[in-house]
């Protein structure tokens, strides 16, 4: 109760010290007050373009999302089925991870086209974080349980798909919520290679044009889609480590 | 030991297949398309381009690996530091604990602008970007890290009269260490990327400026050196953070 307290107090005096140096202008005029910014967001003639960019970055974050934990899912499945394969794999997934983000802009946009090149970037960066957490999940089950699944006859894919999925879960979870904060990073990223429309494109002409109110506001949008997406996936996770935690 | 037993060239082919068929497929790719390399290099000529200008790619490796480096060793400290104050207080703790959870969930590159804006377009901004980036992940560990002592062992230190500073210093940095180890790992690899996207959006120096800079200039196959260089950097400190997780999780767990 008092942390609670406490911790709604804390995000309180953050805003608040956030309103007081944009109003008294400490940092000079490029922290505006919370306010402005809030007013220029709920503006109705800015409406359409914050729609239309939100819009754009959560589609291809959700299809990066999709993409990538879908490709983490199976290779670190593969890697656990065949383990002949897993070291490298596991090489590939860590290479892959280290490539910068502003270098794998470019690559995809001679692969693929100008608009899901963000959606590409970002899968690259979830499918790491999914593959690590489901192959460190998968070897989760217990040797008991192994030993059991082995007396009553059950083949490897059997222990597989009843033994060691159900066990990964938990992690699949976890790497999942990690996961969308790095999806959008990558959408945001690949956005700034020529993509039509989007948060990223409206930071970048923001910080460009000294469009200060703007740049925070679209800032703003990029922590709002975030933190939305990263508390319903905690629950989710929740939820997944009462079942099979 | 089996791990030497086994042939150079199996041993190659199981711990790397899956980066050789990407460089194969990347060069197969770009022939069978014929790219012109402005578009699109060969990995070969790539290489050819990193063995011939290496003075070009020395200089900008330097100055992003010392602004990764001592950011992260900052953002560490920083953030280690914070976690012990809060540690002493818990109102401090209660205050700040939500307010860095919001923080470390927040896309950090959507704030490099808003950053770069605030300190100015130059080299010390980068630095600030890497500790701000590095700090979060330090935090949120270890404060979780310095509240997760052994089950009684705080007691016993109580009941043997034993200071709070005794307590911070024998048992709760200890039992945080663990935590803090693995803070490194996350944190390490993302520095030199964090360095290099701050240093592309701004255009000051290092690895990250040059890679903007060859690549509006069509010199497309140092922009892919750049690239490759930062790749295997930060790989590298991936798997060398890896090491030390797991030599700390050795020592003090």
């Amino acid at each position: 109760m008092r942390q609670t307290f406490l911790g709604v107090f804390g995000i309180v005096l953050f805003l608040a010290l956030w309103e007081v140096v944009g109003r008294t202008q400490v940092l000079g005029i490029s922290w505006p007050p919370l306010s402005d910014v809030l007013d220029m967001l709920a503006a109705p003639d800015r409406r359409a373009l914050f729609q239309r960019a939100l819009g754009a970055t959560l589609e291809s974050t959700a299809l990066g999302y999709l993409w990538g934990a879908s490709a983490g899912l199976i290779l670190a499945a593969v890697a656990h089925l065949l383990p002949a394969l897993r070291r490298g794999s596991d090489r590939l997934a860590a290479v892959l991870n280290s490539v910068p983000s502003i270098a794998l802009g470019p690559i995809f946009l001679v692969l693929l086209t100008r608009e899901s090149t963000p959606a590409a970037v970002s899968s690259i960066h979830v499918f790491f974080i999914v593959f690590v957490s489901v192959s460190s999940g998968l070897q989760r089950a217990t040797p008991a349980h192994r030993d059991l699944f082995a007396v009553l006859g059950a083949d490897r894919l059997k222990r597989f798909g009843r033994l060691e999925m159900p066990a990964a879960l938990p992690s699949l979870v976890s790497g999942l919520r990690l996961a969308w904060p790095a999806a959008l990073i990558g959408a945001i990223i690949g956005e700034w290679f020529g993509a039509p429309r989007g948060i990223g494109i409206l930071i970048i002409n923001a910080m460009q044009n000294f469009q200060i109110v703007l740049l925070w506001c679209a800032v703003l949008l990029a922590v709002g889609a975030s933190l939305f997406f990263y508390g319903l996936l905690t629950l989710l996770e929740r939820a997944a480590y009462a079942r099979f935690g | 030991m089996e791990e030497t037993k086994r042939p150079l060239l199996l041993r190659l082919v199981e711990d790397y297949w899956g980066i050789l068929l990407l460089l194969i497929a990347w060069q197969a790719w770009v022939v069978i398309n014929r790219f012109n390399p402005i578009v699109m290099p060969t990995p070969t000529a790539v290489l050819h381009d990193l063995v011939s200008h290496p003075g070009v790619y020395l200089d900008n490796v330097a100055i992003t690996l010392a602004i990764a480096v001592f950011g992260l060793v900052m953002g560490m400290l920083v953030g280690t530091g914070l976690a012990v104050a809060a540690w002493f207080s818990p109102i401090a703790s209660g205050l700040l604990n939500p307010l860095t959870v919001l923080f470390s969930s927040v896309p950090v590159v959507a704030l490099i602008p808003v950053i770069a804006r605030l300190l100015g377009y130059d080299t010390s901004t980068v630095l600030a970007i890497v500790v701000i980036i590095t700090f979060f992940p330090s935090f949120v560990f270890a404060s979780s890290g310095l509240r997760q002592p052994p089950p009684g062992s705080e007691d016993l230190f109580r009941v043997l009269g034993s200071s709070r500073l005794d307590l911070l210093r024998r048992l709760a940095l200890p039992a945080a260490m663990p935590n803090l180890a693995i803070a490194f790992k996350l944190a390490s690899a993302h520095a030199i990327l964090a360095a290099m996207v701050a240093e592309f959006l701004m255009g000051t120096t290092g690895l990250g400026y040059l890679f903007a800079k060859t690549k509006s200039d069509f010199q497309t196959e140092q922009a892919f050196g750049a690239s490759l260089v930062a790749t295997v950097i930060s790989a590298a400190a991936f798997l060398a953070a890896g090491w030390v997780e797991k030599k700390v999780r050795e020592r003090y767990s």
